[in-house]
């Protein structure tokens, strides 16, 4: 009997040794982000889920929803289904309200490591990890049941092992989705723009598109940079709130969003009501309604906006293309 | 002989005794003179009282009634001058938002306990301080001042409304920084220089706290009249408001130290009062004396 026993551990030990050990030694690889010109040398990665290059590739096949089957009957089984990187990770012409859904369009997807002042128009998520637990239970979203997206990349074939890469762990939880999506999210930097290589003297802007500039940093002209930034801040937007005189009947303050790719993430404004940037050049030189509650960096607002002549807004049009990345993954 | 080496002895002993008195003098003379903390704490006023924001309670020099949502603005190069004429610097830029409780209170350089008898500092950002690119991060990379305009940074935005004559609440922008002539050739250096006498002893072992006050009445008055309905919202590209403002700045400012036993008792009283004030802000001796007939109004009713 006794023997027996012996042999039922030794066979059992011998299982145990033939489990794949745990390598202590093991560390996911450093991901490097970008410091372009004239960025913040700060960002919102949280210590607790620093960037590593296997991270950010796993938070890419999620985003992209790659190998996995749909989660729900929603048509939105993954980020990329909405978010589309040819328009800034924003849907384009079609991701007007009647066609989402939802109350708010969308805001672009880039840069955000660098946004330190909540996410969303109206700035009520406080971290990208949020944001992507927010996305995928909204129902008007992915609306997924987090324990089955779990479910479903602990059985597929090529998820466990991405998982282990990334964070060194067998265990899978939605919390590590939210880290690695997050992760990829914060890859995404546009900073290549026609601008910026002209900020990095390698290109020469067109005089139109500097007359332009000139106007979108003064005052006297089409005076938008205290809420969008330029020239000092090359993130093109402070990521602040402000009420800019769109709508009267508007109390509430929403974020300013970046300029960057501004020429591909078109619908415009919080509600998508204008379908052209002429339109929205349009409403800041002649349309801006008065309000109490108006921004008072809204400087023109008695005047009903900036007042631009039609070759100021065609220069205007210029710069404002100029911000315009088409590398479809940013600098790196 | 004996005796001769006695005495010997006795004058050697007197001799060490006077080497090491000497020394101990010297010690004594030579110990550093020890150093204080410092902290200067920002306050606001308007029509005198505290400032309160996003409130259309105050009119200026030129009848307009206004509010103020926000006062964000640079100090440098702060220095407190002893009474022998020595200058300590106790900081080289501070950022201040009204929007950020904890840049009200500026945690200055530790300097030599002694007696001061005045505080220096440029209002804004000094020619040699003020590039573009010197901050990378927000707050203070939004104050950039766009190069064209001269670069840097604006030393001041003091955004806020005021009543128009058609009774619209229009923007009011007191936006300073470096001004222009008309085809932005010529650039003109709008900071400028306070000084301020300053009656303060800075003792060790406790933070020795001055107040500075910004007199909000004054940007609009003395010597010129700053009207809201002449100059309007836009102010960076018109010079002569810039240097309006500046002439009429000299006498924005006014410090105070802040005595510490006073300190604690107006916070014990503040504590028993239980005192919610609206927005932070740091009293002045005139509020404290009301903070002090509230208090014993309120035990005698008691």
């Amino acid at each position: 009997m006794k023997a027996r026993i012996v042999v039922v551990l030794l066979f059992g030990l011998l299982l145990a040794g033939c489990r794949p050990t745990h390598d202590d030694s093991y560390q996911p690889t450093p991901y490097e982000l970008p410091q372009p010109l004239f960025f913040p040398s700060t960002n919102n990665i949280p210590d607790d889920n620093p960037m590593t290059e296997e991270g950010v590739a796993l938070g890419e096949m999620l985003f992209f929803g790659t190998n996995l089957s749909p989660l729900t009957s929603h048509p939105s089984p993954c980020c990329a289904s909405c978010h589309h990187k040819e328009h800034s990770f924003e849907m384009g012409p079609e991701g007007t309200l009647e066609n989402l859904g939802t109350t708010h369009t969308m805001l672009p997807l880039i840069n955000l490591a660098w946004n330190t002042t909540g996410l969303g128009w109206e700035s009520q998520v406080a971290t990208l990890e949020d944001m992507v637990y927010a996305a995928y239970t909204d129902p008007l979203e992915i609306n997924a049941d987090t324990s089955e997206v779990v479910r479903q990349l602990k059985q597929s074939d090529t998820y466990p092992e991405l998982f282990r890469k990334a964070f060194d762990t067998d265990k899978i939880t939605f919390i590590l989705v939210e880290k690695a999506i997050a992760q990829y999210v914060r890859s995404l930097v546009f900073a290549n723009s026609k601008f910026d290589r002209y900020l990095r003297g390698e290109e020469q802007l067109e005089q139109d598109e500097l007359n332009g500039y000139m106007l979108f940093i003064t005052e006297n002209g089409a005076d938008c940079f205290h809420c969008h930034g330029g020239g000092a801040n090359a993130l093109f937007t402070t990521y602040l709130r402000y009420n800019n005189g769109l709508d009267a009947a508007i109390q509430g303050e929403f974020k300013a969003p970046t300029l960057r790719n501004i020429a591909l993430t078109a619908p415009y404004m919080h509600d998508g009501r204008f379908t052209t940037l002429d339109e929205v050049i349009d409403f800041y030189s002649e349309g801006v309604q008065y309000s109490e509650h108006i921004s008072p960096l809204m400087h023109h607002v008695m005047q009903g906006g900036v007042q631009l002549t039609p070759q100021e807004k065609q220069q205007l049009k210029a710069f404002l293309n100029t911000l315009t990345d088409t590398s479809l993954r940013g600098t790196k | 002989m004996y005796h001769c080496n006695r005495i010997l002895t006795k004058m050697k002993k007197i001799a060490l005794l006077l080497l090491l008195l000497v020394s101990m003098m010297n010690v004594a003379c030579d110990k550093p003179v020890s150093n204080g903390d410092t902290e200067i704490h920002i306050s606001y006023t308007v029509n005198g009282h505290d400032l309160i924001t996003d409130s259309l309670c105050y009119t200026n020099a030129a009848g307009n009634q206004f509010l103020i949502n926000e006062i964000q603005w640079f100090i440098s190069n702060v220095t407190l001058i002893g009474e022998q004429g020595d200058e300590y610097a106790l900081g080289k830029i501070f950022y201040i938002d009204t929007n950020i409780p904890e840049s009200q209170v500026l945690s200055t350089a530790s300097v030599p306990c002694q007696r001061y008898t005045s505080m220096r500092f440029t209002f804004g950002l000094d020619r040699e301080d003020n590039v573009t690119g010197l901050f990378a991060n927000p707050p203070e990379r939004d104050m950039f001042w766009p190069e064209p305009l001269g670069g840097g940074y604006h030393y001041m935005k003091l955004n806020g409304k005021y009543l128009d004559e058609d009774g619209n609440l229009a923007p009011m922008n007191i936006h300073l920084g470096i001004g222009q002539n008309e085809d932005l050739t010529t650039f003109y250096q709008n900071y400028f220089t306070v000084e301020l006498p300053l009656e303060l002893d800075l003792k060790q072992d406790c933070v020795n706290a001055i107040q500075l006050n910004m007199n909000i009445d004054n940007w609009f008055q003395n010597p010129h009249i700053y009207d809201c309905q002449t100059y309007g919202s836009a102010i960076m590209q018109n010079q002569e408001a810039q240097q309006l403002l500046k002439e009429n700045g000299h006498d924005v400012f006014s410090i105070s130290s802040i005595d510490h036993n006073m300190e604690k008792i107006v916070s014990t009283l503040k504590d028993l009062m239980h005192k919610a004030a609206p927005k932070p802000h740091f009293y002045t001796k005139k509020n404290m004396e009301s903070l002090f007939a509230d208090f014993f109004n309120h035990n005698n009713k008691e």
